[in-house]
């Protein structure tokens, strides 16, 4: 069996999500199997320092790739794919992940398994666990041929990192594929807020985060004020971004902040994917939401199934009188 | 400037969810459907893409309760509305959609098409990468601002961390949407009531796109929470986290 791992490099530096899919490719490989890492990136990218679990890595170097489009990325991969015939492609849930996955799927006239967070191998196939619902149902899926599955980041462990062997990389030159493309990068930037309030989510001790299961804007000065009493600063998920009742820079999730604080109390957070991979690694998790089956008691170490507003007074009634 | 939304009417997330006795699928009996979360924010886009350079908006619904959603989109702004009527998909079949939708774009000089980035069932792929491959357009996911000029599209996406890339592309393309650049508006009952009598055209279906290397064995609950449940009741609970907070020194020692 041949298993494609489709490496992620951004400005020079791997992302440590290749890691993680060469991990799940190490974990079904059998003896003579061929775990191959495909590379996109540019020239003084460093990926054979830390790729040595793939017994090849196909690097595909050009200054213009410091931070490659999906498309190029896509574009490259339709060509190494066709090229090497893998069984199984890696691929992650990631931005880029998202922009290259389900094209190649269509061109390429092969199937894919997205949101998966579990792979096994039996003789004659493999199978593997998809999230579907914001993660509130697993679909079990058999793969019985060539496939494409888009790994979930944060859960395979990164796989330990080591240098490639010179004699297995093999280069593939991208400049074909670079022509007249249809996606232009024009910039890219990390805007940080400015002011006395700033709040640096990432070096917060202690995190009260509320979603989608507060309902609506009025009920946040309650819940500000217990984060308050626990000296913790309020974030937030998505929705409430989105919807305006709290500012991007408080967003926990995938499009937003990753944090791992010694407290992430999350009041209302149902814990979809996007959100766990932001937080999970917390310290210790405590949720409250009113559905039992909410994904984040996944994560939790210990849970309430209540009303976030009746737990938040009582709490903060008890804080206070301390 | 054409504009075209999907508009994919989903299980609610919040639904508790039941197998099936023979654990093939879900039980779809007592669960509310929704608008796709994503697929709200394209439509809001689209609409202030009318607003901003005269674009005509055209939407397509699909799912339990895609009528109402185009009752909605009509009351929002849309130009015209259609409804895609799928049967006998376990899961949201996004090639399958993409395949459809890619007929419609050529058939009716569709210069963009704008949907969610993703949708809590597309299990076997996201739409927009697939509807862009169907058409060999350029396509980006995850946008979160999105502005036309000069038949340049100017895309935003939030990357994570607090970075946004910018790209631009040129029409015809395909954006997934996360994030429209001015959340969705909320629609009233008389907007409602008004639009009840808009036109509904239909799309006509394309067959099933099955592959057979992949099957979908059986589906389940996640594994019982890791979480231990401090019950149900606010007041009780609060006491147990206060006496947690105070073991994890988090706290000073508290009264119960």
């Amino acid at each position: 069996m041949k298993l494609l791992v489709c490496a992620e490099a951004r400005l020079g530096e791997l992302d440590r999500v290749s890691l993680e899919l060469l991990q799940a490719a190490r974990g079904i490989a059998r003896d003579g199997d061929e775990v191959t890492a495909l590379v996109v990136a540019d020239g003084g990218n460093s990926a054979a320092q830390h790729l040595g679990a793939a017994d090849r890595l196909v690097l595909a170097l050009d200054p213009v790739l410091a931070i490659p489009t999906a498309e190029a990325y896509r574009r490259i991969l339709c060509d190494v794919t066709a090229s090497y015939q893998p069984d199984l492609v890696l691929i992650a849930y990631s931005t880029t992940g998202l922009g290259i996955a389900a094209d190649l799927a269509f061109r390429a006239d092969l199937p894919l398994v997205a949101y998966v967070t579990g792979l096994q191998r039996s003789e004659h196939s493999i199978s593997a666990t998809a999230q579907v619902h914001g993660g509130k149902i697993l679909a079990n899926v058999d793969i019985g041929g060539p496939a494409i599955v888009m790994i979930n980041p944060g859960v395979f462990e990164e796989i330990a990192s080591s240098q490639v062997d010179s004699a297995s990389i093999v280069n593939h030159d991208p400049k074909a594929n670079l022509k007249d493309l249809g996606v232009r990068l024009t910039g890219e930037e990390s805007p940080e807020p400015t002011g006395s309030d700033v709040v640096d989510l990432e070096a917060a001790e202690r995190i009260v985060c509320v979603g989608r299961g507060i309902g609506d804007e009025h009920g946040i000065p309650e819940l500000r004020r217990l984060a308050v009493l626990l000296s913790a600063e309020l974030a937030g998920s998505r929705p409430i971004v989105d919807n305006g009742w709290l500012p991007k820079h408080l967003q926990v999730g995938k499009s937003g902040r990753t944090v791992k604080p010694r407290l992430y109390l999350a009041l209302g957070v149902s814990g979809a994917p996007e959100h766990l991979e932001g937080m999970a690694r917390s310290d210790l998790i405590i949720a409250v939401n009113t559905d039992p089956q909410a994904p984040i008691f996944g994560v939790a170490h210990y849970g309430a199934v209540c009303d976030v507003y009746s737990f938040a007074v009582a709490l903060s009634s008890r804080l206070d009188d301390g | 400037m054409n504009v075209l939304v999907l508009l994919r009417l989903t299980p609610d997330p919040a639904s508790e969810f039941e197998i099936l006795q023979d654990g093939a699928g879900i039980d779809y009996e007592w669960v509310d459907y929704k608008l796709n979360e994503f697929d709200d924010h394209a439509l809001q886009e689209a609409i202030l893409l009318k607003e901003s350079c005269s674009a005509t908006v055209t939407v397509v619904a699909t799912g339990e309760g895609a009528v109402r959603a185009l009752q909605m989109a009509a009351a929002r702004g849309a130009d015209d509305v259609f409804l895609l009527e799928y049967e006998g998909d376990a899961f949201l079949n996004s090639r399958r959609l993409a395949t459809n939708l890619a007929g419609w774009a050529r058939e009716h000089d569709v210069n963009l098409i704008l949907s969610g980035v993703q949708a809590g069932e597309d299990l076997f792929g996201q739409f927009v990468p697939f509807v862009g491959a169907a058409l060999d357009w350029p396509h980006v996911s995850g946008s979160s601002c999105l502005s036309l000029s000069d038949d340049t599209l100017s895309v935003a996406v939030e990357t994570g961390g607090g970075t946004v890339t910018s790209y631009s592309m040129s029409l015809p393309a395909v954006v997934g949407v996360q994030t429209a650049s001015r959340a969705p508006p909320y629609v009233t009952g008389s907007m409602l009531r008004e639009a009840m009598n808009v036109p509904i055209g239909t799309v006509d279906p394309v067959d099933d796109i099955v592959h057979e290397n992949v099957e979908i064995a059986s589906v389940t609950l996640p594994p019982q929470a890791n979480a231990e449940i401090l019950g149900e009741d606010a007041d009780d609970a609060a006491g147990k986290v206060v006496r947690i907070l105070a073991d994890a020194g988090l706290i000073a020692g508290k009264p119960q």
